[in-house]
Order: C-alpha cells, then structure tokens, then sequence
C-alpha cells in the first residue's frame, strides 16, 4: 500500500540541498542556555505597541484602492459585463474584466492525488458564491464600491447543489465533466476487516458529521501591489511569499526575480494563506493598467465566500475491539467537499484512523465530491479534527462498552511504528504513551473521573471529564529551506531567512537558535525575512513545517559561521580552533591557557568586514518517520435543562520534540484548543440550501467563533520532552497543527461523561444539547 | 462601507423632531446597531440625527412616588450596573447585563436597546425580504434554526433581538416618546409591532418620534425579578431563548401576581400569560413549575430547524422558577 501522496504544503520528490557539512554533523545540544527558556518574543514590543506594519497597514505615494465585484450566485455563467458607468465615475481610475483583459490569465486548482481543473482569473462560468466577475481601481475605498455598484452584469442563473450529501443525487446539478466526485473513491486497506470484526468481542458502528469551518485570520487577506518598470512588488498578508511569487509570476508570465513578495508582519493564517489570491494578481493587473499602487483588501463578507474553509465531512466507524482492549479492526468511510474545485474535501479524513493506533485490519474508502461553494483551503491540520472527531469518540465508546478506561485503552493499541506508510517505517521518537500517562497524571484524570458521572439529580450543571489521543501526519518539516547569517565586524549578526512567521513566534525561535549556537544575545540578531526580494528561499509556514525545517537551517548556518569565527580566533590566540568556544559574545580557550578574544576584536574579521554563513534544511531520516503525538483532556459542565456547555479546564499534553521556546510553545497549545473550542462547539458555515444556496451566516455574529467567555481560564500546557536527534539538527517536530486536532473529540467524550449523551455532530452548543437532553430524558 | 448621508447634532428635543421629520432620516444615539445596518445596506438614509447633545436623555433619577427614570441615552453598562436598578428591578440589571459584550454596552443605549432591528440573517443579508419590501419570507423554508417560535402570523419568523425589552415589560415600565406634538406614554408592551400589524416596522415609532425615557414604576413589596438568556456562545450573542420573571409574592411564599415575557422566540419580546395564570395563586413547588415550564410553549409553532427551542424554553423556564428563594 502507498502512502498518500496528497501533501498539502509541499510536492513530494523535489530534489532538496543537503547542508554542507564540512566537518561532521553538528551533535545534539545537550545543556542549553537559550533554547527551551521562556523569552519574550523578540517582536513583542512591535507587534503590541501598534508600530509592526502589516500589509493591511501599508499606505504609497499615489496608492489606489481596489474592490473586487464578485457573483452573487451559486451558479451562473456571465453574459455581459458593461463597466461603461463604473468607467465614467470621477476618481475611478480603472474597471476590468474577463473581457476587457488582452490576457485573462489561467486559474488552477487541484488537489494532491486527485485532478487538476484549469479556470479562468475571470472564469464567466462562476460555480460558487463569491466567484470574481469584476475589479476597479479608485482613490478611495468608497468610490471602488461605488464603480462596482455601477458595474451592469447579466447573469444566466443556473441550478445548483450545496449540499455535499445531495451533490451525488442523479438529478444533481453537475459542477463539473459529468459526475461530482473529484475523483475515483480512495481505498486504504490492510489485513481483513472481516477477519478482524470476527475475532472481536464487541462491535460498535456510529455515524458522525462535521460542519465545514470558515477560515477567519485577524487580518484580511489582502495586498498592496506596485510596479517600478517592469519589477513588481507586493506586500501580502501571507503565510509563504515564495508562493505568491511563483503564482503571480506564473498568472502573469513574468520571471521570478521581477516579482518581489514581502510578507514580514501578518496578521494570521491557518491554511488559507499559502498561495497567492485572485486578488493578488488582479491587484497587479490594476496596479500595471494604471500605473500607480493598488491595495486590495478583501472585506470579511469575501474572505468568507471566496478563500477558504475546513470541508464538512460525514464519517461512518465501525469498530471492533477485544475485552483486553485490543482493537481488532476499523472500518471507515468518508465522504466531504472541498466545494466547487479539487480542493480536498476529504485531504487525510481517515489518517487518524489509519495510523494512529494500532490495528492488524484497517480498511478506509473516501469519496471527496463538488459542490457550489467557495473552494476549501487547508485548515490547521487538514482532515484531523475531523477524523478524530469519529475516531476519538468511537475509542472512547469502545472504552465504556469493555468497561475499560479510556486511558488505559488508548495505551493498550500504541504503535511503535507507522502501519499506514509504505515500509511501515518505525517511528523516530514517540512520545504517545507518555502524552497519555503523564497528562493524564496531571490532570489527575483518575479522580476526576471518578466524580458521580451524571451528578446528583438536584444538581443543575453535570460535570464530566473527556480525554482524546492525536498525532499528525508531517512532523519532520520539509525542505527545500535556506538561511543566511551574516556576522558583522561588530560582533552583531544579520539573520536572512524567507519563512513567514504567522504570529507563532517563527523570528523568536530562530533567534534563540543563532543565539544558543554562537554564544551571544539574541539582542545583538536583527532578523529580514519573508522577502522574496532579499532573503532566501523557504516553503510557506504550514504543516507544522517551520521549526522543524528553518530552525535546523539556521543552526547550520550559525555553525558555517562559527566555523569561521573560531578558524580567525585560532590564528589570532595562537590556539587550535577545536580548543575554542564562544560565549557571551567572547571566544575562549577551553584548555589550561586563559587566551580569549572578543568577536568584535577579531582582526580578520574586521578586514573582510562580514562574514556569511549558509545553512540548509537536511534531509529527512531515512527509513523513519518523523511524527509529533498529543494528548488533550477537558472538563465540562452541562446545564440539564438547556443544554449550555461550559469547558472547566483543559490540558494538553504534546510530543514534538525538543522544546524550543517555551512562551511560544505553550501559546501554541493554547491557540489550538482555543481553536479546537471553536470547531467543535461554536463554528459552522450555514448555505441556503434549496433557495438560493447563499451563505448567510457571512459576519461575526452569525458565524460564531468562541469568545474569551467559551475558552477556559484554567488551561495547561504539559511539554513531554523528548529531543528527537534523529529528526534534524535541532531535535524539534512540528507543534502547530497536533495541537488542535483531538480538542474536539476530547470535549464530545466529557459531555458523554456528564450526560450518557453521545454529540456526533459539531458543533456541540444548546441548540443541539437541548433537544438531546430531552430526547435522553424520555427514554430514561 | 457606509453609504452618504448627512449628519446633524441637534441641541433640543424639538429641534431633533424637526430634524427627523426631513424625508428618510434616522435617529443616531450608540450606532452599535445603526452602523452594522447602514453598512450590510439594510436601508439606506439621507441625513442621520444624532443625540448626542441631548444631555438631558441621558441618566438615572428616582421619581418622586418612588419609580425610576432612565434617559434613553444611558447606556447599557450603566443601567447593569445601577445600584437601585440591581436591587429593586433585579432583571433589568440582569438583562443589560447580558447584552453583547462589554464594548457594546459601553456604546449602546438603553433607548436604542428597544429600538433595535432584527438579526434574522435573511433580513441582515443580501436577500429582498418581505420585511425589507420583497415578496418573501427566506427563514419560513430556510435556515431557520435561530427563528421564532411564536407570533409570525406565517408572515415574518424573526426574533426580537432586545434583552431589555422583556425585563422592562415584566416590571411594567413605560416608554416615554416626543413627537410633532406633544411627549406620550407608552406601556414598553405596547411599543413593539407584530409583522401580522406591520411586517416592515418592530415599533410604533413615528419617523420622526424619538424615545426619551423609560419609566419604572415604584417596585411593589416582595417582587422578586430574573432574567435569563441561553445563547449559542457565552458572550456576544442574542437570545437562542430568554425570560425576564417578576413575580409578586405573599407572606406565605404564594405567587401573588406573575408577569413572565419571553425573549428570541416571537418577533416581540413575548407575553406568556399561559404562563403567569399557572403560577398566580401557587407555591413554587415542582409541579407548579413543571406546569407553568409547559405552559409556555404549548402554542409553539416550530419551524423545520428550531424545534429544539421548545425543549431548550421549557428547560430554562424550570430552572429559572427553581431558582427563586
């Protein structure tokens, strides 16, 4: 069996630069001075005080404003479309459409392992809501609303499907070619399902559904685009310039290198900024026609039809599980959209299944299908949360019907190596069975679980506690990634690298790196990044990939430069450079002499004036896998009466290796099940199906995210440390997305544990409570 | 983006009529909920008028037989946090307490509590409604989970959005509105328009009339107040189903009087007088409070997706009675 190919953030099999290792391969740290502390961020002070400019923030000489025209149909195709009067408004200084372009460039989208559909910038045949139709440039953002007001479009309106459950109906309208599957059904099998339920002693089969999530960064997405001749500049909220370098060049023919993208300080992104935007080449196209800057930032109305949401997924699980609480077989089949283009509706839906715990008979088969909706684009952990939305319940279901704890069960099927990969490759490093012990420690779970289940009957809030295992599918980072330093007379460094940090601390972690390795302050390291016109080549912050990829990159090229450093100091000290080391700023004689020279008194240093150091991503180890575990556990109360959920306490437990900053770090943990609150309790995108399959919750009041008041005060987080030094040079795995993926799953089982009510369906909120209670309360 | 308009700051009540009186002008006091529906092109407007000079609108002042005064500009932090108001009307205090979040109290008035537009997301978004001068209802075989259970008349299924309303109904205060001619008052129970009555307006203001004061009455011995709101999230949200309770009670704990309004379930704040015939007369015991927990939605009209409101009012209202001591 294959491993899937279907990676999200990068294209697997591109030929990656090796570091250049001179000498041997630097060994693990082992006592650090920097990395692990917690420091302040090295921006803190920028970002909190309002002085960080964001892309949002940008404002040129003789800047324009630009505003998209987007179709208001689910369906339809573009007739005509008149820019006549838009033209003619006083201020408008350009309107243009598909037709009105010389060339409307090709538009792509496709999924990893699934196909590729080529449309237009402008395509008339608009297949969801939100689709663009029409631009104009304007001197003020009023009057760009104003010309689209005044833009004539005729619509032929045609039927459509919305709902993902009626899109393979045989009177569905199609989307595209002929049918709305994406592709052919995708089957994973291993051992013998049926072998397997036959040996089990119980048997459990549910069905479970996840709403589709909308992706809501702080900041917009948007740009500011400008033209210097032929050289283009963009800044762009986004999580990768290189990508939106490579996708505007790409819409627009032009080189790489006349395409500056600078994204250094950006408000948020979970997925949905890792590629350029219609928006961003259309900025382009304005900013060119008319020869001055264009900005271009999207309302929240359009970032929530058009860029991007976490498919909703319907799941059925059967599994089976002997009274040892050995599971003996899974079965599971998924269906999802990724909306109206190959987008990944059901993107890694059955990972957690296939991989997560152990099992000889696991059989999965997903069915990604179109509908007319905004396109789906990765969401922090792609097909995670919703997978152990049904696989986490349905462990903690077995767990009651064996009279088993639900601990003891997950620490029962611990595998020691990857089943689903090809090879099954063993695990670099697993922290899983320690995620679950010692969080479960922590959170003193055995007690808690202890307290009478539904509470005494007078009692209005049932307490219960929930708990749910997760691992994540890229753990190791993955290149290609480049990072220079750059190490002035002065002893000050210049670190050059092109990853975005997208609010998670990424220049902080890098800077403790520089500063652990050559023995200096992190205040004496200026950090340019994320610009493709002046720092060096990474992939986008996504897939958990940045410390584990960048920071390795990094410590590699503060190990060229010390090489250097220590080479001039040998010859300076009269010493042998092996006998030397850096600290504070000094390099010392470890051996009997007290020979030492400061960096900035270095006279070759002084003579050549820089010296540079080049560090690259690695390889991944061969033959492992490289993968990051948690372990998340809740407590709830539920009013009996109406249904309202309150989350107590929450902790997470994760192994991603080293710890490398452990603000940032604990942050992140919080952000996920911050967001793991939100999917599984608060969002959901509601469409009109069978009017007029418009989306109408579009603001932030009808779409819910959860508020400070839904996110509990007492929330831990519980590092289980585990320097993996076969994973790169600096022991570290992805943290970002494990973090979120089994909160949801975590919240259902304690409602289970406070109510004896199952929640199948996100999200979990008195709507659905309600109702369920007084169902519960009649059969009782 | 908001459209054009002008805008003017009057000095004097009259001055505001007169204001108001120009053709498709609207009044401004807090703007949380103005400003939301001028930029999603609720409605359009031609000159805004704003309060906010009237100085005289805003506090809160005993009335010499004992009630309270609350200008219409108070805000709703203020009237939550009022000293008086939490200890004589408990769920008022409770009620602005519960609206929005911090932010929006701080900046919206109690005035413009009342005078608030519905949420209904058909209404709020790009769909020609009949309560925006289309030729239909969206939510009748829509989305409908956030809809009403009560009072549409098979018309318009929107909720009434206000926390406030309710409470000051149940405590029987008075809504005090200047006009062309001269101030009237109005029981708050009467301020509101069912869409059977009219479906593209939610009060009986004029164009140019503009709320001034809410009037408490004195609060009679032994009332006791609450309100409760249950919401989709715990902060920021409108009702999924509230309640504001007064009740009246004798020496021996017998409910003498019961005033009982509902929230988010009826395009008015909704009088449950079902409700307040259980319970006049009775001890709060289970029965009688299981009884009166039915009773409020015994002519509950559910649409295709907000059946859970039945089950969600009954459970609310049997906490809530459970609650009194």
């Amino acid at each position: 069996m294959k491993p899937p190919r279907e990676n999200i953030y990068f294209v697997d099999g591109l030929p990656v630069p090796e570091t250049p290792q001179p000498g041997e391969k630097p060994a693990p740290w082992r006592q650090t001075r920097v990395i692990g502390k917690a420091r302040p961020r090295v921006d803190a002070y920028e970002r909190v005080s309002g002085t960080a400019v964001y892309p949002s923030d940008v404002i040129l000489p003789k800047m324009l404003y630009g505003a998209i025209l987007r179709c208001p149909h689910p369906h339809a195709k573009v007739r005509r479309v008149d820019l006549t009067a838009a033209t003619r408004l006083p201020g408008v200084h350009a309107a243009i459409s598909g037709d009105s372009l010389k060339v409307n460039p090709e538009w792509e989208y496709r999924t990893f392992g699934g196909p590729t559909v080529k449309s237009l910038l402008f395509d008339p045949h608009c297949r969801h809501e939100g689709e663009v139709v029409a631009a104009v440039a304007a001197e003020t953002p009023y009057l760009a609303r104003d010309a689209l007001a005044g833009i004539q479009v005729d619509y032929d309106v045609l039927p459509f499907v919305t709902d993902e459950q009626q899109a393979l109906a045989p009177d569905a309208p199609v989307i595209h070619g002929d049918s709305n599957r994406v592709g052919p059904p995708q089957v994973y099998q291993r051992g013998d399902v049926a072998k397997g339920f036959g040996e089990a002693d119980v048997v459990l089969t549910e069905t479970y559904h996840t709403a589709c999530e909308l992706h809501t960064p702080m900041e917009l997405h948007g740009c500011v685009a400008e033209w210097d001749g032929d050289r283009l500049t963009i800044w762009e909220s986004t999580q990768g310039v290189f990508a939106v370098q490579s996708g505007v060049a790409k819409a627009l023919g032009l080189p790489l290198s006349k395409v500056r993208i600078i994204g250094r300080y950006m408000g948020g992104g979970f997925g949905s900024k890792l590629v350029a935007g219609k928006y961003t080449v259309i900025a382009a196209i304005l900013a060119r026609q008319i020869g001055r800057p264009v900005k271009l930032v999207l309302s929240r109305e359009e970032t929530y039809l058009a860029v991007g949401n976490r498919p909703p997924n319907h799941m059925a699980l059967k599994a089976g599980v002997k009274k040892d609480g050995r599971l003996t077989a899974l079965d599971f089949t998924g269906t999802g959209s990724g909306g109206a283009y190959p987008a990944g509706g059901t993107s890694l839906l059955d990972w957690q299944v296939r991989d997560l715990y152990t099992c000889p008979n696991v059989r999965c088969e997903t069915t990604d299908v179109y509908i007319h909706a905004g396109p789906a684009r990765p969401f922090r952990a792609p097909g995670h949360p919703q997978g152990s939305w049904a696989l986490e319940q349905m462990m903690d279901a077995l767990a009651h019907a064996i009279k088993m704890d639900p601990v003891q069960l997950r620490l029962k099927n611990i595998p020691a190596f990857s089943q689903a990969r090809d090879g099954q490759p063993p695990y670099t490093t697993t922290g899983f069975a320690a995620c679950l012990q010692e969080g479960a420690k922590a959170f003193d779970w055995q007690q808690a679980r202890l307290k009478p289940a539904r509470g005494k009957a007078d009692e209005v809030w049932l307490r219960g506690v929930g708990m749910a295992g997760a691992s994540w599918f890229l753990g190791a980072g993955f290149g290609p990634a480049t990072v220079v330093l750059r190490v002035f007379a002065d002893g000050s460094v210049n670190l050059n690298m092109g990853a975005a940090d997208i609010g998670t601390g990424t220049k902080t972690v890098m800077a403790m790196v520089v500063a652990e390795e050559l023995g200096i302050k992190s205040d004496m390291i200026q950090i340019e990044h994320a610009d493709t016109g002046s720092t060096q080549f990474s992939g986008p912050s996504g897939g958990s990939k940045t410390v584990p990829t960048d920071a390795p990159a990094a410590r590699a090229a503060a190990v060229a430069v010390k090489r250097q450093l220590l080479a001039m100091a040998a010859v300076q000290l009269e010493e042998k450079a092996k006998r030397l080391t850096i600290r504070d700023g000094r390099i010392h004689s470890t051996g009997a002499s007290d020979k030492a020279v400061g960096i900035a008194e270095l006279k070759e240093l002084k003579r050549q004036g820089v010296i540079v150091g080049v560090g690259q991503k690695g390889p991944r180890p061969e033959g492992k896998v490289v993968v990051p575990f948690a372990a998340q556990f809740c407590e709830v109360a539920v009013n009996r009466h109406t249904g309202e959920l309150k989350i107590v306490r929450f902790l997470g437990a994760n192994d991603s290796g080293r710890v490398m900053s452990r603000l940032t770090y604990d942050n992140q943990v919080y952000g996920g099940i911050t967001m793991g609150i939100g999917f599984g309790t608060t969002e959901k995108r509601y469409l009109d199906h069978g009017q007029t399959g418009k989306l109408v919750n579009r603001n932030w009041h009808d779409y819910k995210l959860p508020t400070a008041l839904d996110v509990p005060v007492d929330m831990t987080s519980l590092p289980i440390e585990m320097p993996d030094d076969q994973a790169n040079i600096v022991g570290a795995k992805g943290l970002g997305e494990p973090v979120t993926i089994p909160t949801a799953a975590a919240i259902a089982n304690a409602v289970f544990h406070a109510t004896g009510i199952r929640v199948t369906t996100t999200p979990i909120n008195p709507v659905q409570l309600s109702r369920l209670l007084a169902q519960h309360r009649k059969k009782e | 983006m908001l459209p054009d308009f002008a805008y003017t700051r009057p000095t004097s009540i009259k001055e505001a009529v007169k204001a108001l009186s120009a053709a498709n002008a609207r009044v401004h006091a807090g703007g949380t909920d103005l400003l939301g529906c001028l930029r999603d092109e609720i409605f359009s407007v031609d000159i805004l008028v704003s309060l906010g000079r009237l100085d005289s609108l805003r506090g809160i002042r005993q009335t010499a037989d004992g009630g309270l005064r609350i200008g219409a500009l108070t805000t709703i932090a203020d009237v939550a946090e009022n000293l008086l108001i939490q200890k004589h009307y408990t769920a008022l205090a409770q009620a602005a307490g519960e609206v929005a979040s911090p932010q929006l109290r701080n900046q919206g008035t109690i005035g413009g509590n009342l005078c608030q537009k519905p949420r209904c997301w058909y209404y709020r978004g790009e769909f020609h409604c009949l309560r925006k001068g289309g030729d239909m209802c969206y939510a009748a075989d829509g989305q409908s989970q956030f809809h009403c259970l009560f009072g549409s008349g098979d018309i318009c299924y929107i909720v009434h959005p206000s926390d406030t309303a309710p409470a000051l109904i149940a405590l029987g205060a008075k809504v005090r509105i200047a006009g062309k001619r001269r101030q009237k008052t109005v029981p708050v129970e009467k301020f509101f328009v069912l869409p059977e009555d009219d479906v593209q307006t939610e009060t009986i203001l004029a164009a140019e009339e503009i709320v001034t004061e809410i009037i408490l009455p004195p609060p009679p011995a032994n009332l006791k107040s609450r309100y409760r709101k249950v919401r989709a999230r715990r902060s920021w949200d409108f009702a999924l189903s509230g309640a504001a309770l007064a009740l009246q009670f004798d020496d021996s704990d017998v409910v003498r009087r019961a005033r009982v309004v509902l929230s988010g379930v009826a395009p008015i704040p909704w009088r449950a007088p079902a409700v307040e015939t259980v319970l006049t007369g009775q001890a709060l015991t289970p029965a009688v409070i299981a009884r009166a927990a039915n009773a409020a939605v015994e002519n509950a009209e559910p649409l295709a997706q907000n059946e859970y409101k039945v089950p969600l009012l009954r459970g609310m209202l049997k906490e809530e009675l459970g609650a009194f001591g």
